[in-house]
């Protein structure tokens, strides 16, 4: 598969990949952070922390768990291709 | 967030369906890592993540001095010091109220039957009111600076803040006349914040 094939398959995906990302992290972020007692209309500080914390081990998780699905699929690939070269 | 690359994976796989049963012809199947290092990895694209393109709500943006502005006044320092003024000049209503009511101000301790002129009663009620002020302003600033440590690292907002607060700020206080005062300053200076902390929320 050449790069520039890839590239463009990465550029559709990419945008519905972020949008749903980014209203996962904010479900969960919230569902962690804010509990349902809103006495005032303003994040306190606790919670914009909270907050701060929350999104930094999401993006951080999202990219280790990406890099290590990298690995696995490159893994995944190589033995298709020896099994396909040993078939074929 | 497993599916999230799940919903990326979910798309090449069904990609890769087809194309892999055409392995063996002239189209190679589609390389999941090749498309992960674009979305993910090292050959990614640096995109302007604004929340109005993602979904979210468009908000105006915010300045940089805005942004700078806003994180001062949350910061623990700037409350600190709020709580110091307001503490100042609260003790300092309280201690001319107090002296205002106490029979012995003004009082010269070598002649006790002299009565006291009226210079002397507004310099004692003066110094009693600035005695006041110093302590509540530092009892004040203490107990902010405690709480908002204390919150920022627990990462939540609620009750139990205070308390802990309460109790660090008491115990401080009472530290200087020994361990048993410091520990009874703690438990009253922490029930005092509970009950407030009830009464507020």
């Amino acid at each position: 598969m050449d790069p520039m094939k890839a590239q463009q398959l990465a550029a559709e995906l990419e945008v519905e990949m972020m949008a749903d990302m980014y209203n996962r992290m904010t479900n969960a972020c919230h569902r962690k952070c804010v509990p349902p007692h809103y006495n005032e209309a303003e994040l306190t500080k606790g919670e914009s922390v909270c907050l701060d914390r929350c999104v930094a081990k999401y993006l951080d998780l999202h990219e280790r768990l990406g890099r290590k699905l990298t690995e696995l699929s490159v893994q995944d690939e190589e033995m298709m291709r020896k099994a396909s070269v040993g078939s074929g | 967030m497993a599916a999230s690359t799940g919903a990326a994976n979910a798309a090449a796989a069904d990609l890769q369906g087809p194309a892999s049963a055409g392995s063996s012809m002239d189209s190679p199947p589609i390389q999941y890592s090749m498309i992960l290092d674009h979305l993910i990895g090292d050959k990614r694209t640096a995109k302007d993540l604004s929340p109005g393109v993602m979904g979210g709500l468009g908000a105006p943006h915010k300045s940089d001095e805005q942004k700078m502005i806003e994180r001062g006044m949350e910061s623990c320092a700037f409350k600190a010091v709020l709580a110091c003024v307001g503490g100042f000049v609260l003790g300092g209503a309280f201690g001319v109220f107090t002296a205002g009511i106490d029979t012995n101000v003004g009082l010269d301790p070598k002649d006790p039957m002299k009565t006291p002129s009226a210079r002397e009663v507004l310099k004692d009620m003066g110094q009693r009111g600035m005695s006041y002020a110093k302590n509540f302003a530092i009892v004040g600033a203490m107990f902010s600076c405690t709480e908002c440590i204390i919150e920022s690292h627990r990462g939540k907002s609620d009750w139990k803040n205070a308390v802990y607060s309460g109790c660090v700020t008491g115990g401080a206080i009472g530290f200087r006349a020994g361990l048993k005062a410091g520990a009874l300053g703690c438990g009253g200076f922490a029930a005092f914040s509970a009950a407030i902390e009830y009464y507020l929320r």
